[in-house]
C-alpha cells in the first residue's frame, strides 16, 4: 500500500481566505492511502518545500499530493522537491484548488470546500496508482538551420556560427540581405543601411561554419528537437556557380529587360542577373520565365559570352537533405498590398503615389536615380511631398488592426531627407498618432519638425490627379477642418505584413500563425523567441512588425537559445509518453493511423517460449522522440496494451471514480 | 449522497480538459476571477484524444449528471 502525504497550501489568502484549509487537510487524511495530511501558508516557498522533504523522510512517504495552484504553474517546482528528497519526481500529483476552485467560487465558500475535497480525492486516487517514471535521452545533432537570409537570419546565423556550431542558411532569393539592404539610411542615426549590412552578408559567405543556400527553399521538415531532417530544394539558376567568376559580362549582353525586383520596378534588370552589385553570392541566375532562350528556344548570348562556360541551360532543381538539431525561422515581412485596398488613393494608377520602400530606392545613392529624389512619372524633382502614415496599419476596415511600429520613424527620416536634398521643399505628413518609442527616436522626430516638416493629424480621404499635380484631400482633426494639398509626390507608409509563404513554413515546422499572420511565440513576454515546437525558434519580423534594432536583438536572442540547446550532448525526453505492453499487443495496428505524429509503427518481434519453437509476431512500437503523449493510440488500443505513462487507463478510471463521489 | 427534499437539485458535471488548451483556459478563468457554478469538477488529460468513451460511461455510472469534454 502506498504511503501518501497530502499537503494543502493556503496560498496566503488566495485559498485560505475562501476555504478552511485545516479542515480540508483533516478530511483528506481520511482518504485511502493517506498517512499524513497537513497544511501550510505557502507550500511552494523554501520552508514549504523543506517541510515536504522532511515529511517524506519522517513518515516514509512514497507518494506526494499537493493541493494548491495549477500544475501548469508549479508541477515542475514540486517534482524537483521530490527529487531533492530522493523520491522519483513522477510520484507526485497536484490538486488545483486555486484556479479551478477558490478563485472562481469565492462567493460560495461552502460549495468550494466540498469541491476542493473532491479535487483532492481525485489526486489521491491517482497518486495511489502512480508509478516511477524515468526520462530517456535522445542524441543532439549540433547543427542549426536558419530559414531566411534577411538581417534577422544573418545575425542569428553569424551568432550561432561564431559560437562554433555549423549553420545552414537558406534564402529563397538569389541573394541574402532581405529588406534591410534595400534601405537607404537607417533611423535615428542615419547610418547607411548597405554600409552596415553588406559586411555582415560577406561574413556569412566567408564564415567557415556557415553553409549558404541561396535561391533555395525549405521543402520539408521531418523529425523533432535535436534530430530534424530538412529537405531543401535548390532552384536551378542555370549558372554553374563553381565555374562562374561573377564578371557580369552575361548580364551586360543579355538582350531581355524586365522590371527589377530589387528596385521595386523603378528600373530594369536583365533575364540573367545579379540582383544588385553587392549581392551575396555575387553570381548571376537566369530568370527562366523571361529568358529569351527558354521562351523562344533561340538566343544563348550569355553562353557565348561566358569565358568560363558556366552557363548550363540543362541544369535542374536539386533536392538535398540536411540533419539539424535546431531551426530558426526568420522569414521577415513584406509590404501590405495597399493598391488593392485603397481605391481612394488611386488603386496604384498614379505613378507618383509610391510606398516608403520605393522612396528608399529613390533616395538611395546606389538606387535607380543615383540618390536624386525624382517623380517616377516624369523624373522631375518634387517640390511638395505628402507622406501618409498608417496605410493598412491601424485600419481594421481595410487592412490590419495592428501598428507596424517602424513607419512613424522612417517617415520622419524620409521627411528629413526630402528637406535636406530638395531646397525649399514642402513636406506634409498625415498621421493618426506619432509613436516614437526607442532610443533617440523622439529626438529625431522633434528634429524633423524643426527642419520644417508639417505634421497634420488626420486621415487622407482622397488622392486625385489634376494636371501634373496630385491633389491630396484630408482632414485636420486638431483644427477640425478639411485640408487640401497639391502635391508632386505622395509616399505611403504601407503596413508590414508577414511574408507570403509563411503559412507553408509554419506548417512545415509546426508553429502556429496568429490572427494577423505572424508566427506565434511561446509566450509574449517570457519566451519571446521560442515556439511551442521544441527546437524551433523565431527571429525578426516573422513574429511581428519590428524595426532593425529589435530584429537584431531578437535574432541574437534566438541564437543564444540555439547555442544553449546545441551545447548539450543529449536531450532528456518527457517520460509521459505512450508505451506498449508487447505481451498483450495483438498487432492489430489501429494505433498506427490514430497517431498524429507518426510515432507508432508496427514491428516484428521473435518470441521465445520455453518448450516451443521461436515464433514471430507483429506488435506496435513507439518512437519516443516523436511521441508527444497525446494518448490517441491509448484510446484506439482494444486490448489495453498501449498506455500513456502518467495517464494510464487505471489512473484515469480511479480519478473518475474519486471525483464523482 | 442523500438529497434532502427541500434542497435544490444541482447537477454534478465532470469535465475532461486538454492540458494544452481548455485546462489552461480554466486556469485563465481562475486568474481572471470569472465566477462559474461550483458543480463542475475538472480532470486533466494530455489531449482530448485521450478520453475513452469508457471514462464517460464510468462517470455516469458513478453519479455524474453531465460530462464536459473540451479540447
Amino acid at each position: 500500500m502506498p504511503r501518501i502525504g497530502v499537503f494543502v497550501c493556503w496560498c496566503g489568502s488566495n485559498i485560505g481566505g475562501v476555504i478552511d484549509c485545516p479542515k480540508l487537510a483533516a478530511d483528506a487524511g481520511e482518504l485511502p492511502g493517506v498517512v499524513l495530511s497537513t497544511e501550510y501558508k505557502y507550500m511552494c516557498s523554501e520552508p514549504g518545500q523543506n517541510s515536504i522533504i522532511q515529511a517524506i523522510r519522517d513518515h516514509r512517504l512514497d507518494r506526494v499530493v499537493v493541493a494548491s495552484c495549477s500544475p501548469r504553474l508549479h508541477e515542475e517546482t514540486f517534482r524537483k522537491t521530490l527529487a531533492r528528497a530522493g523520491l522519483n519526481p513522477y510520484l507526485f500529483e497536484m490538486a488545483n484548488i486555486r484556479e479551478h476552485c477558490t478563485w472562481v467560487h469565492n462567493k460560495e465558500p461552502e460549495k468550494a470546500q466540498v469541491k476542493s475535497l473532491a479535487l483532492v480525492s481525485r489526486a489521491v486516487a491517482k497518486a495511489n496508482l502512480l508509478e516511477p517514471l524515468f526520462p530517456s535521452s535522445i542524441p543532439m545533432t549540433k547543427r542549426c538551420l536558419v530559414i531566411g537570409g534577411g538581417i534577422a537570419g544573418i545575425q542569428a546565423a553569424l551568432d550561432v556560427a561564431d559560437a562554433g556550431h555549423e549553420v545552414i542558411l537558406v534564402e529563397k532569393e538569389p541573394t541574402i540581405g532581405g529588406n534591410m539592404v534595400k534601405l537607404d539610411k537607417t533611423f535615428p542615426t542615419l547610418d547607411c543601411s548597405a554600409c552596415i549590412s553588406t559586411p555582415k552578408m560577406v561574413s556569412v559567405s566567408t564564415h567557415p561554419n556557415i553553409t549558404l543556400y541561396t535561391y533555395s527553399e525549405v521543402a520539408g521538415v521531418d523529425g523533432y528537437i535535436g534530430n530534424f531532417e530538412v529537405t531543401i530544394r535548390r532552384k536551378a539558376s542555370y549558372v554553374d556557380h563553381s565555374e562562374c567568376t561573377g564578371c557580369g559580362d552575361c548580364q551586360t549582353k543579355c538582350p531581355t529587360k524586365v522590371p527589377s525586383e530589387f528596385n521595386l520596378g523603378l528600373s530594369t534588370r536583365k533575364a540573367i542577373y545579379i540582383p544588385f552589385p553587392q549581392a551575396v553570392p555575387n553570381k548571376p541566375v537566369i530568370d527562366a520565365a523571361n529568358c529569351r532562350y527558354f521562351t523562344t528556344g533561340k538566343c544563348k548570348v550569355c553562353q557565348k559570352i561566358c569565358t568560363t562556360e558556366a552557363i548550363d541551360y540543362e541544369q535542374q532543381d536539386t533536392v538535398i537533405t540536411e540533419k539539424v538539431g535546431a531551426i530558426v525561422v526568420a522569414t521577415g515581412y513584406q509590404l501590405f498590398d495597399w493598391a488593392a485596398a485603397y481605391g481612394e488613393y488611386g488603386y496604384g494608377r498614379y505613378p507618383d503615389v509610391v510606398t516608403g520602400m520605393h522612396f528608399e530606392r529613390l533616395v538611395n545613392a546606389a538606387g535607380p536615380t543615383g540618390g536624386k529624389i525624382q517623380r517616377p512619372s516624369d523624373q522631375s524633382e518634387p517640390k511638395t511631398v505628402v507622406f501618409i502614415k498608417c496605410v493598412g496599419s491601424r485600419d481594421p476596415a481595410k487592412g490590419k488592426e495592428y501598428c507596424s511600429r517602424a513607419c512613424c520613424m522612417y517617415t520622419a527620416k524620409h521627411a528629413h531627407q526630402v528637406l535636406e536634398k530638395i531646397p525649399g521643399a514642402n513636406v506634409y505628413i498625415f498621421y493618426i498618432d506619432v509613436r516614437t518609442p526607442g532610443k533617440g527616436y523622439e529626438e529625431f522626430y522633434q528634429r524633423t519638425i524643426s527642419d520644417g516638416a508639417v505634421y497634420v493629424r488626420g486621415r487622407v480621404s482622397k488622392i486625385y490627379q489634376m494636371g501634373d499635380k496630385l491633389v491630396v484631400r484630408g482632414s485636420d482633426t486638431l483644427l477640425g477642418r478639411p485640408v487640401e494639398v497639391e502635391a508632386d509626390m505622395v509616399v505611403l507608409a504601407s503596413a508590414m505584413v508577414s511574408s507570403s509563404g509563411i503559412q507553408d513554413v509554419a506548417r512545415m515546422v509546426s508553429v502556429q500563425v496568429d490572427k494577423d499572420g505572424w508566427l506565434q511565440e511561446a509566450h509574449p513576454k517570457l519566451r519571446p523567441v521560442e515556439t511551442h515546437t521544441g527546437g524551433v525558434f523565431v527571429a525578426g519580423s516573422c513574429q511581428g512588425p519590428k524595426d532593425i534594432p529589435d530584429t537584431v536583438a531578437q535574432a541574437s536572442a534566438a541564437a543564444a537559445k540555439v547555442c544553449g540547446l546545441l551545447s548539450r550532448e543529449e536531450l532528456a525526453t518527457d517520460p509521459m509518453i505512450s508505451t506498449v505492453n508487447q505481451a498483450i499487443c495483438t498487432g492489430c495496428g489501429l494505433c498506427v493511423p490514430a497517431c498524429p505524429y507518426q510515432a507508432v509503427e508496427l514491428k516484428t518481434i521473435t518470441e521465445r517460449i520455453p518448450g516451443h519453437a521461436p515464433r514471430e509476431r507483429t506488435v506496435a512500437d513507439v518512437n519516443s522522440g516523436l511521441c508527444q503523449g497525446c494518448g490517441a493510440c491509448n484510446v484506439a488500443c482494444r486490448p489495453g496494451a498501449m498506455q500513456v505513462k502518467g495517464f494510464t487507463n487505471d489512473e484515469l478510471v480511479a480519478e473518475v471514480d474519486a471525483i464523482c463521489l | 449522497m442523500s438529497v434532502a427534499p427541500e434542497t435544490v437539485w444541482e447537477p454534478k458535471i465532470i469535465g475532461f480538459f486538454c492540458n494544452w488548451c481548455s485546462y489552461a483556459g480554466a486556469d485563465l478563468a481562475g486568474v481572471s476571477r470569472i465566477n462559474y457554478p461550483p458543480n463542475v469538477r475538472i480532470i486533466r488529460v494530455p489531449c482530448s484524444s485521450r478520453i475513452n468513451p469508457y471514462l464517460v460511461l464510468r462517470a455516469f455510472q458513478h453519479g455524474a449528471d453531465g460530462i464536459l469534454i473540451s479540447g
